[in-house]
């Protein structure tokens, strides 16, 4: 098995005397995609956002490449390779597609943050990269508010991959989508799969989305690691359990039937 | 064969649309009518023809335009630096305290010479100690907003407040009691600095008009030599400003301050810096506002400024800027400017029509502009 593209080791994160992440770990590998599983308030966002540098780690340390990083900022997170599509998509519906792209890393000429942007060419990378994880769009100038939610998702990571992510973290992705945009998402997860040399690291409630794109899994509840493994290990009943924080299905399927 | 078997057994009636093929290409008119400034500019083209027809004699002739001109100029000024500012998702209500406060500045200084007895005062000087003054404050308004993350109409409300009274109690101290300034000597006749400020520009305007037999009063001279320098000030700022915020980087940052600022924030915008910035060069616009008063009449007034911070905002709205920040744009402003300028000075000008009807007019034009915003903005974002 080759070394992990990213190591977290027992991670802890307290906010003040709340414990949300309780000594987590995890190895991410490029060219797979990881599900990160668990019930609400389980932790997985935090997780995240301490990869992506929005928090810092109480305790523990994250490896890249064998290394220890730590990352004091986002801005720091994103130069190493992190790439994070938040829940909430970090757009601006308002603005053009084009603007969205590079906002932040724009291609310009003359000093910053004067510079003139180079508007033609930024146009046409959006539109590459877009390409490239299979939206097609007519036109990059549109604003993002006339976008389908799975073509803003499309957006989001094709941005992340664009600007050197090696780590792409999905939050919740397919959470607000209907059924169609749910697989346009798992058909842009796949594809960012195959090319091999990314980790994606995803986080979703849906055990189905997570069985079909995923090759290994994370359990978290309560802010522990409560379970994980590879994707052939793992049955289906086992994930949904796991999933819902160790809880027995059936034992919960019995407190339903005793309602009626 | 139909086409659905070809596709390998699609479900027909899904159809063979993909989801991007919804997204098309926007003809003209559709780009048109979605540009954020369409509302405003079909405002203003409505008042320009109302106005020649209920008063072109008086609104058209060559002193109503240079008059017209003057007001729209000042109120487009401190309306670029209000849209600016609402753009990135923030408010400055402290504009018209500012302009008060800016114009007593240079007006003591002028009276009474630089600070710590340094010497007379010329009016650059006085200008540029005032200017280092308000972009202080327009700093430390700014600041406050970021650090504490109040809500900057509460600050920018304090700061209305503060420099108002701190306006008044400067005034009454230099000057026995009184609250205004006047009969500074006329800087503008004498000093070049001041006449860029208060002077005249584009002469060749009306000399032209002259010449074509437009232009002479009663003995059959040139009536009108030339627009106040606002004029000029105005559309150097406004064509400053709009290039800054749809051509550079920075223009982009400022969108996506006011879009979503967690968002600008997590992809590497500096949003702090952007809306101190915001904040500073709001200051800066009233601050031209009131140095182009101070060098054109002579004069200044504790009161100078009163109730502008919401006339810039209302002609931010008129342009298209939203309320929530993240979309408008200077040529709308332009045109909102245009609207309440002119509207404001020519109801003046026409006997039949009592003047206060004015701010009834800006009020419906005011609730009619955030409706058709509100439209605008949803048939943008797809009915979010
Ligand atoms: N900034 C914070 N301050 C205090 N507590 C926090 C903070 N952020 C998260 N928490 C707490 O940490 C716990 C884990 O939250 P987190 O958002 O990581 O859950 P999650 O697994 O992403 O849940 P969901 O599936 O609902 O998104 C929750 O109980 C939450 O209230
Ligand atoms: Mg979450």
């Amino acid at each position: 098995m080759a070394d992990p593209l990213i190591r977290l080791e027992n991670i802890v994160k307290r906010f003040g005397n709340f414990t949300a992440l309780n000594g987590v770990s995890m190895d991410v590998h490029a060219g797979e995609v990881h599900a990160l599983l668990g019930d609400n308030g389980a932790g997985k966002s935090t997780l995240i956002k301490i990869l992506a540098g929005v928090h810092q780690p109480t305790e523990g340390t994250i490896y890249l490449d064998g290394q220890p990083v730590s990352f004091r900022n986002p801005l720091v997170a994103s130069d190493a390779g992190i790439g994070t599509v938040y829940q909430d998509l970090a757009l601006n519906s308002l603005t053009s597609v084009t603007r969205n792209f590079f906002v932040g890393r724009e291609i310009t000429r003359g000093p910053r943050p004067f510079g003139i942007l180079q508007t033609a060419k930024m146009n046409s990378v959006t539109k590459q990269e877009m390409a490239k994880i299979g939206i097609n769009i007519a036109d990059p100038e549109q604003a993002v508010g006339t976008m389908s939610g799975g073509q803003r998702q499309a957006l989001a990571i094709a941005r992340a991959i664009h600007f050197g992510a090696r780590v792409l973290i999905l939050d919740e992705p397919t959470s607000a989508l209907g059924q169609k945009q749910q697989l346009e998402v798992l058909k842009t997860i796949k594809r960012v799969q195959k090319r091999g040399d990314i980790a994606v690291i995803l986080i979703t409630h849906n055990e189905i989305h997570a069985q079909l794109v995923a090759d290994r899994y994370t359990f978290l509840s309560l802010g522990q690691v409560i379970g994980e493994g590879v994707a052939d290990n793992l049955a289906g009943g086992d994930i949904r359990q796991l999933m819902a924080g160790g809880a027995q299905m059936a034992d919960l399927e019995e407190e339903l039937t005793a309602i009626n | 064969m139909n086409s659905t078997t070809e596709r390998g057994g699609q479900p027909a009636g899904a159809g063979h649309l993909s989801e991007t093929d919804r997204l098309r290409e926007a003809g003209w008119f559709s780009r048109l009518v979605h540009r954020p400034e369409i509302g405003a500019f079909s405002g203003m083209s409505v008042i320009l023809i109302l106005l020649a027809i209920a008063a072109g004699d008086v609104v058209y002739n060559p002193l109503g335009i240079k008059n017209n001109l003057a007001i729209v100029a000042q109120l487009g000024i401190i309306a670029t630096g209000a849209c600016m500012l609402m753009i990135a998702g923030e408010f400055d209500l402290s504009i018209g305290s500012m302009i008060g406060f800016a114009g007593m500045s240079m007006a003591i200084m002028l009276k009474w010479g630089l600070p710590f007895g340094i010497g007379p005062a010329t009016p650059l000087s006085a200008f540029l100690i005032t200017l280092c003054l308000t972009l202080a404050i327009g700093w430390l308004i700014g600041t406050i907003v970021v650090r504490t993350r109040l809500s900057s109409f509460i600050v920018s409300l304090s700061f209305l407040f503060i420099l108002r009274g701190a306006t008044e109690v400067s005034f009454r101290t230099f000057n026995q009691g009184s609250t205004q300034v006047s009969g500074l000597p006329d800087f503008k006749e004498t000093d070049f600095f001041a006449s860029l400020l208060g002077g005249e520009t584009f002469q060749w305007f009306y000399d032209l008009l002259f010449w074509l037999g437009l232009n002479f009063n009663r003995a059959g001279d040139q009536w009108v030599t030339g627009f106040d320098a606002k004029v000029a000030w105005w559309l150097v700022i406004s064509i400053a400003a709009w290039f800054v915020l749809s051509r550079t980087q920075v223009g982009n940052w400022i969108y996506a301050t006011g879009g979503n600022e967690e968002a600008a924030r997590a992809n590497g915008v500096p949003t702090d810096k952007v809306k101190v910035s915001l904040f500073m060069f709001t200051a800066f616009c009233a601050t031209i506002f009131a140095a182009t008063q101070v060098f054109d009449t002579n004069t200044a007034d504790a009161a100078k400024g009163n109730l502008k911070e919401l006339e810039a905002i209302a002609a931010a709205v008129v342009g298209g800027v939203i309320l929530s920040g993240g979309f408008g744009s200077i040529v709308g402003v332009v045109f909102g400017a245009v609207i309440f300028g002119l509207v404001q000075n020519s109801v003046f000008y026409i006997s039949w029509i009592d003047g206060s009807y004015y701010r009834m007019f800006l009020g419906t034009v005011l609730l009619v502009a955030a409706f058709s915003n509100e439209t605008i903005r949803k048939r943008i974002t797809g009915g979010i």
